[in-house]
Order: structure tokens, then sequence, then C-alpha cells
């Protein structure tokens, strides 16, 4: 599929502002960055993935200052879109009704970021136990820092170096 | 009346940890299937964010030991990208060796371990002989009959002479007829049609509709390999060609697999008789920039696909990567419900999981 038939229908549906930027690897691979304004799009761009035939890869969220940023990757015949939405109120509206994909990524965030996909289907945990609290990624500690106290310093890996030269 | 059964989390059966919650008629049939996840979680994307951009290519080749060539590969893939560097077109080469020989020792190992879920221990035994031609190549060439550790950042580790090149070339000779045989067997032999034909299908449009990918996918009948929807290194050149099937089951999914290895086969031997000239590694190591980078490769399984995020320091900022389990997983609802009880662990094999790459 060329990449303007992906980008058409994308302009076409999206209500708010938004940065649709072209990228390409070495190989000639061509893929969207697609950064939206405002997250309500996040919905219409699903819907218009969806009507291509495309799927959800993944999803990645982090932390911000102010939120969470979201990038779903999402494919149509080859063409990765990276669909990128910023929350401020850690919900989003659930993409997993139009993309049935996208269920365990949504899932995912949710309990690693405390990020709420909104009208998601499933409410049940992915990975973690029930007793574990929402957005444990947020307040991940090694448990090596917590019993030796040596992951923010490189004493292991310097162990390895020194043994390599000798 | 309905009984309830239950599989795992520890089983002899099962390859790795999950936990089945069944509901099953008086026939045995399943009517209602639930997976619990999550018993190795470990937290590797926090733990990436920790470690720089070289310990990191050591923690990615051990995320799980049979896409441990794989998990590298992309990663070194995203860091380059960001850095802006071109490898050199003889670790393309390599690169491409090593990953269709891993390709190869993992199918067969699946395909062992649904020869030994239908109690045919010939095969089994017979594709165990096959598929340790490809480890000890690994454990020759590289060193490690799992890690391989090939690749690095803006190469490989390893190079191939002249001797190297004819023992592969020699070892193929030896696996090529292996292979033939073990094809016709498994495609013909009334021991494996009998429990595989029919059995955990997922039709096409739930294929599509839940997005997966590898083998599962082109098992029913959808191609979406990444070496051929969007290739890198050289598969670009080599063009792999994909093997196909429609019916959807069990048996379609060995057979996908077992076109793949023939597949790996030509294109090594390809690869290995062309090799081009020139270095293997680039001699600086790069500058990482900020920047952020989504790439993906084929792994045996299916698509992985490694998403990187850099603010100019060693570390990554944000490291994310998905499996092709990830999205496989969710398809077991679908190929059990309908099955046996008796069938459930060599429909769950028939995904080939890969639940440590999965749970991180």
């Amino acid at each position: 599929m060329k990449i303007e038939e992906i980008i058409q229908p994308l302009q076409a549906s999206l209500q708010y502002a938004y940065e649709i930027i072209e990228d390409s690897d070495s190989y000639g691979n061509k893929q969207l960055w697609l950064k939206l304004d405002d997250k309500r799009d996040v919905v219409n761009t699903a819907r218009v993935v969806a009507n291509l035939g495309g799927r959800c890869i993944t999803a990645t969220a982090y932390k911000t200052e102010d939120g969470h940023v979201i990038i779903y990757h999402l494919d149509v015949d080859g063409v990765i879109v990276n669909m990128e939405a910023h929350t401020t109120d850690n919900i989003i509206d659930s993409i997993t009704p139009l993309l049935p994909s996208a269920d365990w990524a949504e899932r995912e965030f949710r309990e690693m970021y405390g990020i709420e996909p909104i009208g998601h289907p499933h409410n049940e945990r992915l990975f973690l136990d029930e007793t574990i609290m929402k957005g444990v990624l947020n307040r991940y500690i090694p448990l090596s820092k917590i019993m030796l106290g040596v992951s923010e310093s490189d004493i292991l890996w310097e162990r390895v170096e020194k043994e390599s030269r000798a | 009346m309905s009984e309830k059964v239950t599989i795992g989390p520890f089983h002899p059966e099962l390859e790795e940890s999950v936990y089945f919650k069944l509901q099953a008629n008086d026939n045995k049939v399943v009517t209602s299937v639930d997976l619990i996840n999550g018993f190795i979680h470990r937290g590797m994307e926090a733990l990436v964010t920790q470690k720089n951009f070289m310990q990191n290519l050591i923690l990615t080749e051990r995320v799980c030991s049979l896409c441990s060539n794989n998990h590298p590969f992309a990663y070194a893939l995203a860091v380059e990208k960001i850095a802006g560097v071109e490898v050199p077109r003889r670790a393309e080469a390599l690169r491409v060796v090593a990953d269709e020989v891993k390709r190869s020792a993992s199918s067969l190992f699946n395909l062992a371990m649904m020869s030994h879920l239908v109690h045919h221990h010939d095969l089994m035994k017979e594709t165990m002989e096959a598929r340790e031609l490809m480890q000890d190549l690994k454990e020759i060439i590289w060193g490690n009959r799992m890690d391989m550790s090939a690749n690095t950042l803006t190469g490989v580790k390893y190079d191939l002479d002249d001797d190297k090149i004819e023992l592969i070339l020699k070892t193929l000779e030896k696996f090529e007829p292996k292979l033939k045989s073990l094809t016709e067997q498994y495609e013909k032999d009334e021991k494996i049609t009998n429990r595989t034909v029919g059995i955990g299908v997922l039709p096409k449009v739930d294929a599509q509709r839940l997005g997966v990918t590898g083998p599962v996918a082109r098992g029913s009948g959808i191609n979406n390999d990444v070496r051929v929807k969007a290739p890198y290194a050289l598969y670009g050149e080599l063009k792999p060609k994909v093997t196909l099937k429609d019916a959807g089951d069990v048996h379609a999914r060995a057979m996908c697999r077992l076109g793949d290895t023939a597949e790996a086969v030509r294109m090594i031997k390809e690869v290995v008789s062309n090799l081009p000239e020139g270095p293997v590694v680039l001699e600086k190591r790069p500058h990482i920039p900020a920047g952020e980078a989504t790439v993906r490769v084929e792994a045996p399984r299916g698509e992985l696909i490694y998403y990187l995020k850099t603010d100019g320091t060693q570390k990554p900022v944000r490291m994310r990567w998905k499996v092709p389990t990830y999205t496989n997983w969710e398809a077991l609802k679908v190929m059990i419900l309908g099955n046996k009880v008796s069938d459930v662990t060599l429909i769950f094999n028939s995904i080939d999981p890969c639940i440590s790459c999965t749970e991180r």
C-alpha cells in the first residue's frame, strides 16, 4: 500500500490539530509518526486503520512531567503508523472495540502505568496479580537496588570489564 | 453437565508456565477457555532504562533463549537508526546467516515437541537429530548452542572464513535430505495427520482480527512476514518465499515452519556463497543522540518490534518490545474452543509459545 493511501483518509478523519511525519529506514521502508494534539483523535485514527484492514502491533507508554505519552504502533499492510497521544488525567479512549489486536497492549499499560483505557472490554489483569497496585512501572525499584544497592552504579559491569582486560 | 479442567501453571506437557482454566462438557469438549499469565514477568522494560546501550545488548540476548538472536538484532537496528549509521554489507549478510540458522533450529524444536505431544517419538528423535546439525553449527561458529551473541551495535561479533563457510555448506548438504524426509513425514504420516489436521483451527477472519503474525498467521493464509512486507538487512535481495496455508489448523502451522526452514537453508547457502567483502563492524562506536525509532524483524515465531527513545545520554529513556506470542496467545481462545481437552497442550504448542519474551 502506498503511504498516501494511509495519509489521505487520516487527514479526512482527524478532528483536532496534528502533525504527520514521514520516516524511512536505510532499507527504504516507510513509516508514519502521527502526533496528535488531542487524545480524542486516537479513536478516529484507529477507525481509519481498521477500515484499511490494519492492526495494532502494540502500544508504548511512558511517564512525562504532567502525565503520560502513549504511542500506538499500528500496521497497515506493512507500513507502521506510530500514533502518539498525550494524557494528563490518566485516561484514554480504548481502541480495542475497533482493533481487537490492541487488547493486550491497553491492558498492559493500564496495569503498568495506571492509564485507564475507557471502554476496554476486559477488566481483568494481564500479567500482574490483583494485589499489586496499578501503575507499578511508575514506581519500579529494581530488586538488585533493594538487595545490594548496585543498580545505580557500574560495579558489576566494571568487574566484568576488568576481568576481560586481565 | 460441565466439568472444570485446569492445566498448569506447571505441567509436563507445557514448555513454559501458563494456567489454563477450561470448562468441558461430557464428551470432554472444551466449552470455555480462560488463560492466566504473568508467572514469569520480570519487569525487564524497567531494567533496560537502568543500563547503558552496550549493557542492553547483552540484556536483550537474555530475554529468552529461543529468540536470543532476534532481540539483539532488532535492538541494534533501533540504535543504529537513531544514530544514523549504516551497517557494513558483510555484517548484514552475517546477521542473516545467524538469524536463519537460529530460525531453523527453533522451528525444528517446536516440531519435535509437536511429535512428542502426539506420541510419535521416532519422528521426534529424527527431528531433534536434524536440529542437532544446526546446534552443532551454532556451537562451532558462535560458541554457544543457544545464545549465539552474533550481533553488536553497528555490526556483528563474528566472521566467516573459507573453512567455516565450507563447514556450513557441508552441514547443509547433510541437513537438506533430512529436512526433505521430515517434510514428507509431517505431511503424510497418519500418526501426525490424525492428531493435527482440523485441530485447533484459527479461521482467517479471526487471524486478521487478532493481528497474529508468523507461522500462526501464514497457517491461516495471511502473509505479514516482515522479511517480505518491510525487508531489512539483505532480505530485500534474498526475497524469501513464504509458505502460506489456508487450513488454519495445527498441521498447517507445522507445515509453514517446515517451509520456513527449507527457505532458511536456501538463503544461508546463497549468502555464504556470495559473502560481501569488507568489515563486519564499524570501527568507531556511534554517538547515540536524542531520538526515537520503531523497528521490526521476523523472529521464528513472527513479528518482533522494538521501540526505542533516547535523550542523548548513555541510557534509553524508554524501550519497549513486543514479541509474536503477545498477539498469538489471544488466538488460543479461538483455537482451543470446541476441541478435545486432550488436544489443548498440542494446540498450545502449535503457536510455538515463547512466554519469557511475552511477559518480559
